[in-house]
C-alpha cells in the first residue's frame, strides 16, 4: 500500500488523486448496479444525511448569529446597517454555507463512512460480500457516494437557512435593524441563479462528491489493521478540507 | 421490517426537510419574492436619464412598493426613457399629476422608481402616462465638486509654507495632499490645535511652482471619495496678490460633514420624507412634454 | 442449487488444482501445486503457518488469480472466468471466514438473509422460513434478533455459517472454523460440518491446526509445506508415512523441516565477534 518512498510528496499525491479518479470511474460505473441496492442508498443517506442533520443546524444557527454581529457593528460604521440582511444572505449562500457545511459534512459524515468502510475491510465484511456474490463497490461504495451526493446540498439548504434565520435573529430581534428593511435590501440583491442555485446547489454538489470520493476511497483503500483505519480518518478529514477550499476557489472563479 | 421503514420514513423527513429550506431560500430571501403579485395595471413615464435603474425595479409610494418596472426602452423620437411600470391593482388611484422620480436607495443601493402623489382627482388609466417625471438624480454629479481627484504631492524639492485656520478639521492630517482643481500641489505639514483661538492651524507646504495663488483663494478640507481619507483643497479666488511663504489663508472652509449633506440626499426608501411640492417646484421636471 | 448439467457426477474431483504457481512479494507461496477435493468429502488442509491454506481458498473461489496454473471448480477453470461468470460460481459456494465476517450493520435475522436478499427476489415469507430453517439449523433461531455485536465468539461463527449455507451450496471452504472457541463450541461447530455434510451431501474444505478435531471429521488431509503438498491420505493413515514433514507437523516438534530459527546469517558474526579473536 505504502510502497512508494516518503520522500516524493508531490508524486504520491499526484499518485493518490490519480488513483481517487480511477476510484471514481469505478463507483460511477458501478452506479447503476446499485440502483439494485436502493434501499441501502436510502439507509445510508439516513446514517450521513439525517444524522448530520444537528450539527448542520446548531452550526448554521451559530454562523448566521455571528455574521449578524460583526457586520452590526462594521456596517454601523458607516450607517449601512441596512445592508446587513444582504449581506448575510450573500456571504452565506455564496461561501459560508457550501464551505462549512462541506467541512462539518467531512468532519462528520465522511470520517464515519471511512471509519465504517476501513472497518468492514478490517473484519472481512468486504471480502465476504465478495464471497457472497454482492459487488462492494455497488453495495458499499456507490451507496454511500450516492447518499453523500444527495444529502449535501439538502444540509446545505438547511444551513443556509438556519444562517438566515440566526442573522435576522441577532440583527433584528436583537440589535434593532428594522425587520422590513432587512427583507427587502435582501430580496432586492439575492439572486435566485446567482447566489442560490450557483452558490448553494452548484458549490454543496461538487463539494458532497468530493467529500464523498474522498471518504469511501480512503475507507477502501487504507490497510485493514485499526492503525490504517485510524490513520484514514484522519486522511479523509484533512484531504477533503484541502480539496474543499482549493475547489470552491476554483468554482468561485468559474461559476460567479 | 421496521427497522427498514424507520430509516425510509426519517430520510424522507430529510429530504423533505432539506426541499423546503431550498424553496425557503429561493422564494423568501432572494428577488423571486418581489417578482411575485397580483392583478396589476401599467403606467408609463419618460425620463431624460434613468441612471441605472433596471427592470424588475420597485416601484414605491411613500416608500411602501406598490409594483416594479416592467420594461426599459429607449424613446428614439425624444431622446428619452420610456419606461413601463407595473402597478398593483390595489393601488390604481393615481392622481394624474403625481411625480415619478429616480431615486437611489441607501448610498450603494439599488434605484427605484418612487411616486409622489399629486392632488388631481383624477386618476391615470391603464397604459396611461405619468406626465410629471424627474430623472435620477445624479448622487456623482452632487457629490462630484465635493470630491477630488486621488493623487497626492512628492515633488517637495521647493516648497513654501502657508497658513490656514479651521474650525474643524475633520480627519485631516499631516501627510495629507493639497490640490487646486483636483491636482496635487502640496502636502498638509502639520496639523495644530491653536490653544488661544480653540481653532485648527494647518501648515500647508506648497510646491514652489505653484506660487501665484492669489490671497484671496479659499481653503477647504475635502473627503477623496466616500470613505476615503480628506485632503485641503485650494479654491483659487481673483485677487492680483499673490499669497506669499508664511501668509495665512483668511478664507477657509472646515470639513464638511459628509453624512450631513448625503443624509438630505438619501430618502432610505421614501419620497414621502422629502417636504411636499419641493421636488417638482424648485427644479423643473426634467421629462416633462 | 447444483447446475444438474453443469456437474458430472463422473468427474468424482470437485476442485482439481493443477500446477498451480503463487509468487506474493517475492516469496514463492504455492510451487506448480496439484490437489484434488473428491465431490462429497470432507477435505482437510493443514500445514505449518503461512504456507498459504487461506490464500489457496482465495484462489479456489477467485479472490485471488496465481501466476500460472489452472484451479477447476465443477468444470470451470477459476482464474479464467469473466467476473459475472465468478459472482454464477461463487453463489454456489459458502464461505465461513476465520472472523465470521458478520454485517455489522444488521441483526443476525438480516445478515442470514442477506444472499438471499441480494440474489433471489423472494416473497418475504420464503425468506423468513428459510432463515428461521437455517438458524434452526444451527441452533440460533432464537437469536435472530440479536446484533452481531451481541455474540460470542462461537454463536457468531454459527451465524456465518447459517448464512453460508442459506443458498444450499455445493461447496463450503471453513478458514480456521476452530480457532478462538472453547470445547463446548468447537463440539458444536465440529458437529454441524458433519452433519451438513452428512445430511445434504456438500463438499467441504477445512483448513485448521486443531489435529484431533480434524481427525473427527476429516475423509482426507492434505499436508501443505513449501508450496507443494507434501503428504496426504486419510486421517488414521497420514501420520505413518515416516516423512520428515509429518513426524514434524503430527509429532508436534520443534525442529525438523520446518526450522526453529528463522534463516539469518552467522550468529557470531551478527554479534560482532570475528572468527579466532577474542
Amino acid at each position: 500500500m505504502n510502497a512508494q518512498p516518503r520522500h516524493n510528496v508531490v508524486a504520491n499525491a499526484l499518485a493518490q488523486i490519480g488513483a481517487c479518479g480511477l476510484f471514481l470511474l469505478t463507483i460511477l460505473a458501478a452506479v447503476p448496479r446499485s440502483f439494485r441496492h436502493g434501499r441501502e442508498t436510502v439507509r445510508q443517506l439516513w446514517f450521513v444525511g439525517a444524522m448530520s442533520l444537528t450539527i448542520i443546524m446548531v452550526c448554521g444557527l451559530f454562523v448566521g448569529m455571528v455574521l449578524g454581529l460583526q457586520l452590526y457593528y462594521v456596517l454601523s460604521i458607516f450607517g449601512g446597517t441596512a445592508a446587513s440582511g444582504t449581506v448575510v444572505a450573500i456571504a452565506i449562500y455564496r461561501e459560508l454555507g457550501p464551505v462549512v457545511t462541506a467541512l462539518l459534512f467531512a468532519g462528520r459524515a465522511g470520517t464515519s463512512v471511512t471509519a465504517e468502510i476501513g472497518l468492514m475491510r478490517a473484519t472481512d465484511q468486504i471480502a465476504a460480500m465478495e464471497m457472497m456474490a454482492v459487488d462492494p463497490i455497488a453495495y458499499v461504495a456507490a451507496p454511500r457516494f450516492l447518499a453523500g451526493l444527495i444529502a449535501m446540498p439538502l444540509l446545505c439548504c438547511v444551513f443556509c437557512a438556519l444562517g438566515i434565520f440566526g442573522g435576522h435573529l441577532v440583527g433584528v430581534t436583537w440589535l434593532g435593524i428594522d425587520n422590513g428593511t432587512f427583507w427587502s435590501n435582501m430580496t432586492a440583491t439575492v439572486d435566485v441563479w446567482k447566489d442560490v442555485v450557483n452558490g448553494v446547489l452548484y458549490k454543496s454538489l461538487a463539494f458532497g462528491a468530493v467529500v464523498s470520493l474522498i471518504a469511501v476511497y480512503q475507507g477502501y483503500t487504507t490497510p485493514p489493521t485499526s492503525e490504517g483505519v485510524a490513520y484514514a480518518t484522519t486522511r479523509t478529514v484533512v484531504a477533503s478540507s484541502i480539496a474543499i477550499l482549493a475547489l470552491d476557489f476554483v468554482l468561485t472563479a468559474f461559476l460567479m | 421490517m421496521s427497522q427498514r421503514n424507520s430509516y425510509a420514513v426519517g430520510t424522507g423527513l430529510f429530504i423533505v426537510l432539506g426541499f423546503a429550506a431550498l424553496a425557503y431560500l429561493a422564494t423568501q430571501t432572494t428577488s423571486v419574492a418581489n417578482s411575485r403579485q397580483g392583478r396589476s395595471y401599467t403606467v408609463e413615464a419618460h425620463f431624460a436619464n434613468i441612471g441605472q435603474l433596471k427592470e424588475r425595479a420597485p416601484v414605491k409610494v411613500a416608500g411602501v412598493r406598490v409594483g416594479q418596472v416592467q420594461s426599459i426602452a429607449l424613446d428614439p423620437a425624444r431622446e428619452a426613457a420610456d419606461v413601463k411600470l407595473s402597478i398593483d391593482q390595489r393601488y390604481s388611484k393615481i392622481p394624474v399629476d403625481s411625480v415619478a422620480t429616480i431615486y437611489t436607495s441607501g448610498l450603494l443601493g439599488d434605484q427605484y422608481v418612487g411616486i409622489q402623489y399629486g392632488s388631481s382627482a383624477k386618476s391615470v388609466a391603464d397604459g396611461g402616462t405619468l406626465a410629471l417625471t424627474r430623472p435620477a438624480q445624479q448622487l456623482e454629479e452632487m457629490l462630484g465638486k465635493f470630491f477630488g481627484a486621488g493623487g497626492s504631492a512628492d515633488n517637495l524639492g521647493g516648497t513654501y509654507l502657508l497658513k490656514a485656520r479651521f474650525t474643524n478639521v475633520g480627519a485631516l492630517s499631516a501627510g495629507a495632499p493639497v490640490k487646486m482643481a483636483g491636482v496635487a500641489i502640496g502636502s498638509v505639514q502639520s496639523v495644530q490645535a491653536d490653544p488661544v483661538k480653540l481653532d485648527a492651524l494647518v501648515t500647508l507646504a506648497i510646491d514652489k511652482k505653484y506660487g501665484q495663488i492669489p490671497d484671496d483663494s479659499a481653503a477647504a478640507v475635502f473627503t477623496s471619495g466616500l470613505i476615503g481619507t480628506q485632503y485641503v483643497a485650494i479654491q483659487p479666488g481673483g485677487s492680483p496678490e499673490p499669497l506669499k511663504d508664511g501668509d495665512e489663508m483668511v478664507l477657509t472652509q472646515s470639513a464638511m460633514q459628509l453624512e450631513d449633506l448625503i443624509g438630505k440626499f438619501l430618502v432610505n426608501g421614501s419620497p414621502g420624507d422629502k417636504k411636499p411640492g419641493e421636488g417638482s417646484s424648485s427644479t423643473p421636471p426634467a421629462g416633462k412634454q | 442449487m447444483t447446475d444438474p448439467v453443469r456437474a458430472t457426477p463422473a468427474d468424482s474431483a470437485l476442485v482439481r488444482v493443477r500446477g498451480l504457481t503463487t509468487v506474493l512479494n517475492g516469496k514463492t507461496i504455492f510451487d506448480a501445486l496439484d490437489l484434488d477435493i473428491p465431490r462429497g468429502k470432507i477435505t482437510a488442509i493443514m500445514g505449518p503457518s503461512g504456507t498459504g491454506k487461506t490464500t489457496l481458498l482465495k484462489h479456489i473461489t477467485g479472490q485471488m488469480r496465481g501466476d500460472a496454473g489452472e484451479v477447476w471448480v465443477d468444470g470451470q477453470n477459476v482464474p479464467a472466468l469473466s467476473r459475472e461468470k465468478l459472482f454464477e460460481l461463487r453463489e454456489r459456494i459458502g464461505y465461513l471466514f476465520q472472523n465470521s465476517a458478520l454485517l455489522t450493520d444488521f441483526d443476525v435475522f438480516e445478515n442470514v438473509a442477506f444472499p438471499l436478499r441480494q440474489h433471489a427476489d423472494l416473497p418475504e415469507v420464503l425468506v423468513r422460513n428459510l432463515v428461521l430453517m437455517k438458524l434452526q439449523a444451527v441452533g440460533l433461531r432464537g437469536a435472530a434478533a440479536l446484533m452481531p455485536s451481541e455474540l460470542s465468539g462461537g454463536m457468531a461463527r454459527r451465524v456465518a455459517l447459517a448464512r453460508a449455507i442459506v443458498f444450499d451450496p455445493m461447496l463450503i471452504l471453513y478458514d480456521e472454523p476452530f480457532v478462538g472457541l472453547d470445547p463446548i463450541a468447537l463440539n458444536q461447530v465440529l458437529r454441524l460440518i458433519r452433519t451438513l455434510n452428512e445430511t445434504l451431501g456438500i463438499t467441504s474444505v477445512l483448513v485448521a491446526h486443531e489435529l484431533e478435531a480434524i481427525k473427527q471429521v476429516a475423509d482426507h488431509i492434505y499436508l501443505i509445506a513449501n508450496g507443494k503438498v507434501v503428504a496426504q491420505g486419510d486421517p488414521k493413515t497420514i501420520a505413518d508415512d515416516g516423512s520428515p514433514w509429518t513426524r514434524q507437523f503430527f509429532g508436534g516438534e520443534i525442529d525438523g523441516p520446518v526450522p526453529f530459527q528463522y534463516p539469518a546469517g552467522d550468529l557470531a558474526q551478527s554479534l560482532g565477534f570475528v572468527r579466532g579473536q577474542v
